[in-house]
């Protein structure tokens, strides 16, 4: 099977092949949910770290009795994949107080369909001497928590490595995104998408040698300049490359993100030299802030205009989950910003997965790819 | 000059000005009283009227009404005696602002005053969505920036925030206001934990905000005036406390109505010799009530608590749950302050000290912040309050923008009836923003679960 094939079957299923290999082996897989969850604690004990979202889920029926109609549907539909069984193949999950609203499908998920390692791992809203303090020591706490519960042993060796393996995704990632930002992307947005969601469900090993030999033939064609118009696209939690499909059928393509699920989780490596848990601590703490931070907003604002800048921009898709006060409001601060600057922007809000409306969503952006001349 | 243009806190300053000028015996037929009834929104008139009728809730109100009326006239001299302003949340102390000499002003008291004067607030509510804010944000807060838009409030000098943790909505409008009308804001983190680690890690960021609002107002905070601000504190938490130990009695000597004022007072006022005064006609109101066997007439039917919020808007439903539910309206989660510390005076750093974990502990902040049944959350405290103050039911409002009660609702509720058997209403709507849900609408939903109690 070709890469992309590849990658495309195993971000299909939540229980993928690779997964199930992985298991087969005697191994374990952990859930998260969070950027804020330094994975490499996870591989250097020899678990798969494996992010959980709510993908497949065809209504939200049973997750609705707990998490409420004024919850973000994404997080619904992670608790109603949770209540389906769908995650019965994890020995546990690390959540992390990243909202109002992931928060209490942590709770929910854990008072009710607990696995034997359920973890929550607190992270400051600020970035401040004492939050990084804190946020070290709890993740001295998790890393404590995995060698008890796993019987293993975390070693400096052992989590260097596994910051070198991430390190490595990081950096062929960077590299996709180079090649999206060129004249001539050879992937569109829903492509990327696709490729990105294997990434957070399979071995970094296994996802570095497909996506570096990916990246290789994608370097080797040449592709003729594009006639669509440039999108950047950030917001809430998006996974669905459907959606992505959805805007770039109307004659677009998205070219580059600030998504979670995108270019804010990988951008940062972890620093190579010195103490390895320093490193991760420092690169989880300080990577590109996500809503959540406090005062942040100028950071994620100038991060969003330096993508703007280097893969030429045209217009911005600002989406955000119904319900998703952080991006919502993050999303509000953008548009304001982005019309000073005299970049176009639209604003979708949205419902995650099969709650949402293709219809509505298609009808907005082409009205909006009208404007900025699609 | 339109109405609708003229200056919030000016207009508030008025109504309170002319209320408070009222003689403490009112009649009701004098053209003072008629004047001053034109003057206030329908829902507020009705408060009024309520509030005027039972002689005890007039005591009460009139210290009240006095003191706000004092509290808008210094926020309105304040740029002129060249005193800074301070917007705060309803879970940052109002002490420390008093302290430094700036002018504290919680958004959502403001919100909820501005009802008064204003019929539901509704043109600044929609506004601020107009103006870019999204829906689903909370309308404690929203008017207030609907009001910013409108310019109808002068701007303040900085903003403090130390929600973090606590509500997204809460923590987010403020860096919003910050960002979209260029005023700085300082933020507090709220750890997710309620331990001596966590206490330690908020003392050191509360005290960074004292260094912080030294640098940008350029007061610096005097042992001997924070002790005094202190002192007043630690008497109003005194005389709250008693006026709490009263509720336990059965049937309830203090009226519904003292809620009210306690939240108001408690977020604006603590830290003056107000807010002790209002503190202590309440309590002097409320023995001589449990002395005379007053409570809710005829009789007390029904003890409840509202889980969460309360309803802000809709002016009587104090009244309307006594005269016509015979119910006692204990207390709802935001005007729990049971576990308010007296501050240490010795030191600058023990008065630091107790003033952070007064925050710490401030509804919200204190049970909202980490997970459902961990100590000294949600759970927890409404066992607590449940189980202390003899609660035969719980109401849950349900105002829309708590996602984070929302999504643990069920939980606790489930929890509370395995415990405790009681039972509990979930109701859907908002707080403040009466074209949600409407009163009538509530009041129907809670006389029928009241019923199915009997
Ligand atoms: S999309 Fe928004 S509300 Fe939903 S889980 Fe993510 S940050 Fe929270
Ligand atoms: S907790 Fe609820 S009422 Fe309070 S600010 Fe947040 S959303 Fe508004």
């Amino acid at each position: 099977m070709k890469p992309l094939a590849k990658l495309a079957s195993i971000s299909k299923t939540l229980k993928n092949e690779v997964v199930t290999d992985w298991i087969n082996q005697g191994k374990k897989v952990v859930g998260y949910v969070c950027t804020y969850m330094p994975e490499e604690i996870l591989l250097a004990a020899d678990i798969l770290p494996y992010r959980i979202t709510g993908k497949g889920a065809r209504d939200t029926s049973l997750a609705d009795a707990y998490l409420t109609r004024v919850n973000c549907s994404f997080a619904r539909c992670c608790l109603e994949q949770g209540f389906r069984g769908e995650y019965d193949f994890l020995e546990g999950s690390v959540w992390v107080n990243g909202c109002d609203h992931i928060r209490r499908c942590y709770d929910n998920w854990n008072a009710k369909i607990p696995r034997p390692f359920m973890y929550m791992l607190p992270v400051p809203h600020m970035f401040s001497p004492e939050g990084r303090q804190w946020y070290k020591e709890e993740v001295v706490k998790f890393k404590d928590a995995v060698e008890a519960h796993f019987n293993v042993n975390i070693t400096s060796e052992k989590l260097s490595e596994a910051c070198k393996i991430y390190n490595e995704t990081r950096r062929l990632l960077r590299k996709l995104y180079d090649l999206r930002a060129s004249d001539a992307p050879p992937f569109t947005g829903a492509e990327a998408s696709i490729i990105l969601s294997a990434g957070f469900v399979m071995p970094k090993t296994e996802y570095n040698r497909l996506l570096g030999s990916l990246l290789n033939e994608a370097e080797k064609k040449s592709k003729a300049p594009q006639e669509k118009v440039r999108l950047l696209m950030t917001g809430s939690l998006m996974d669905d490359s459907e959606f992505v499909e959805n805007v770039e059928d109307m004659g677009a393509i998205v070219v580059t993100d600030a998504l979670c699920f995108g270019a804010r989780y990988f951008w940062d490596r972890v620093a190579e030299n010195g103490d390895p848990f320093e490193a991760l601590v420092d690169r989880y703490y300080t990577h590109v802030p996500c809503p959540r931070m406090a005062g942040e907003y100028p950071t994620r604002r100038d991060f969003i205009l330096n993508q703007i800048e280097r893969a030429q921009v045209k217009g911005v898709i600002l989406q955000h989950i119904k319900f998703c006060d952080l991006h919502g409001t993050d999303n509000a601060m953008l548009k304001m910003d982005l019309e000073k600057k005299g970049i176009a922007s639209i604003e979708l809000e949205r419902e995650y997965g099969p709650l949402g409306d293709a219809g509505r969503v298609r009808t907005r952006v082409q009205a909006f790819l009208e404007k900025i001349g699609g | 000059m339109d109405d609708q243009k003229r200056n919030m806190i000016v207009r508030l300053h008025e109504i309170f000005t002319m209320g408070s000028d009222l003689p403490d015996e009112l009649d009701m037929e004098s053209p003072d009283v008629k004047d001053f009834l034109d003057t206030l929104s329908e829902d507020r008139r009705i408060a009024f009227l309520t509030s005027a009728k039972d002689p005890d809730v007039r005591k009460m109100s009139v210290g009240f009404n006095r003191a706000f009326a004092n509290y808008w006239e210094r926020l309105c001299l304040a740029k002129e005696q060249g005193k800074k302003t301070v917007f705060i949340p309803f879970n940052c102390s109002p002490e420390i602002f008093y302290a430094l000499d700036l002018m504290p002003l919680g958004v959502e008291t403001l919100n909820t005053m501005g009802l008064n004067v204003e019929e539901g607030l509704h043109e600044y509510l929609d506004l601020a969505i107009e103006r870019g804010l999204p829906d689903t944000m909370c309308s404690a807060q929203r008017g207030v920036v609907g009001m910013l838009e409108a310019g109808v409030l002068d701007m303040p000098d900085f903003l403090v925030n130390g929600a973090l943790g606590g509500c997204d909505p809460n923590s987010k409008i403020f860096e919003y206001i910050s960002q979209k009308f260029n005023i700085p804001a300082i933020y507090l983190d709220v750890p997710f934990y309620h331990d001596q680690r966590a206490l330690d890690y908020y003392t050191v960021e509360y005290k960074k905000i004292v260094t912080a609002l030294e640098e940008v107002s350029g007061n610096k905070l005097d042992e001997d005036r924070l002790r005094e601000v202190c002192e007043l504190s630690n008497e109003a938490t005194e005389l709250f406390m008693e006026i709490q130990e009263l509720k336990r009695h059965v049937p309830n000597p203090v009226p519904n109505y003292y809620n009210t004022i306690h939240n108001a007072t408690k977020l604006t006022m603590v830290g003056t010799s107000d807010a002790v005064d209002i503190f202590q006609k309440a309590l002097d109101v409320s023995k001589e009530r449990l002395k005379k066997g007053a409570h809710v007439l005829p009789e007390e039917k029904i003890r409840f608590m509202m889980m969460y919020t309360g309803l802000y808007f809709g002016g009587n439903i104090h009244l309307w749950l006594e005269e016509e539910m015979g119910a006692t309206y204990l207390l709802d989660m935001l005007v729990s302050n049971d576990h308010n510390p007296i501050i240490d005076t010795s030191t600058m750093d023990t008065m630091l000290g107790g003033l952070a974990e007064g925050m710490l502990n401030l509804p919200m902040t204190r049970q909202l912040k980490g997970a459902w049944d961990m100590p000294a959350n949600w759970l927890e405290d409404l066992l607590y309050y449940a189980d202390t103050y003899k609660a035969d039911c719980l109401v849950f409002t349900g105002h829309t923008a708590c996602k984070q009660a929302w999504g643990i609702y069920r939980l606790v509720a489930d929890e509370i009836k395995k415990q405790l058997g009681i039972p509990t209403l979930r109701l859907e709507g908002d707080g403040w923003d009466s074209r949600i849900t409407s009163m009538a609408v509530i009041k129907e939903q809670i006389s029928d679960f009241f019923e199915t109690l009997q």
